[in-house]
């Protein structure tokens, strides 16, 4: 049986609303050792993702001004529990990403569930 | 002002470009790295394979497949003391997550350290290292305290 990306995939993940200030995501993200931060609005819908590269945006602005909506990559790469390993791979790779959202299956669903990490499909090639 | 060797990992992980894939990727894992650096056996830097690179290599036999391969070649040569702003720039501008050091002293191309993006989001949350534990134990110790 083909892989799926629910046997991988971390649940739930550590997120911060829009208007978080940056100064605070990149506490989130050093205190938890993360390099991404979820972002999403009042109803638990996701709005994009920011990363360690999209705070450097903000190197030199005032981070207590600067909030997440600001800066956030919008949300448009994700894929289901459902998925296959290998397109959820190919898509990393094509895209340059480390992280995949993972949201519900139900259509029109921006609910999140968890992360697909490259670290861990490493990790999996690394003892195969 | 803030220079790159202020807040840069002092030292590189590396591999030799005969290594194989799977070795690499072992590397990562243990040392929770996530970029391996690539160098030729005479010191000088080739390239850096990150873990974008290697899961390129998903379900498909990795039995020949070696560092030579899988390393995306690096050109870019960045001095320790430069300011950190020129090492963001170059970050941003090129999309890059890990500038590799390289020390004009230590002759052409030797690596010394690695600067990634999340060591600039560290000195940007103006959290130094040591201190997360402190401020993650603080609620906790209240909370578990029934007398308070």
């Amino acid at each position: 049986m083909a892989e799926k990306v629910m046997h991988l995939m971390r649940r739930g993940a550590i997120t911060c609303a829009e208007d978080t200030t940056i100064q605070e995501v990149a506490q989130i993200m050093v205190v938890n050792s993360i390099r991404y931060c979820v972002v999403i609005n009042g109803r638990n819908e996701v709005q994009g993702i920011i990363s360690a590269r999209s705070i450097l945006k903000a190197y030199g602005r005032n981070l207590n001004a600067t909030r997440a909506k600001d800066i956030l990559l919008p949300y448009t790469v994700t894929i289901t529990p459902s998925s296959s390993l290998n397109e959820a791979v190919e898509l990393m790779s094509r895209k340059r990403i480390e992280h995949l959202i993972v949201v519900s299956d139900r259509p029109g669903s921006k609910a999140i569930l968890g992360l697909l990490h490259a670290e861990d499909i490493v990790n999996r090639m690394a003892i195969a | 002002m803030v220079r790159i060797c202020d807040i840069m990992h002092k030292g590189v992980i590396f591999c030799y470009p005969d290594d194989h894939i799977r070795d690499v990727a072992r590397m990562m894992i243990e040392n929770q790295f996530r970029s391996v650096v690539v160098v030729h056996e005479s010191g000088e830097v080739w390239g850096l394979i990150s873990m974008i690179d290697i899961i390129r290599f998903h379900g498909m036999n990795l039995e020949n497949i070696i560092a030579e391969d899988v390393m995306r070649p690096y050109q870019i040569s960045v001095d320790p003391q430069w300011p950190l702003e020129k090492a963001v720039e170059l970050m941003k501008r090129r999309k890059i997550e890990h500038l590799i050091i390289i020390d004009p002293h230590a002759g052409p191309k030797r690596p010394i350290g690695i600067l990634t993006s999340f060591d600039i989001v560290r000195f940007m949350s103006r959290i130094e290292t040591g201190q997360y534990q402190q401020m993650l134990k603080m609620p906790r110790e209240e909370s578990e305290d029934p007398s308070r």
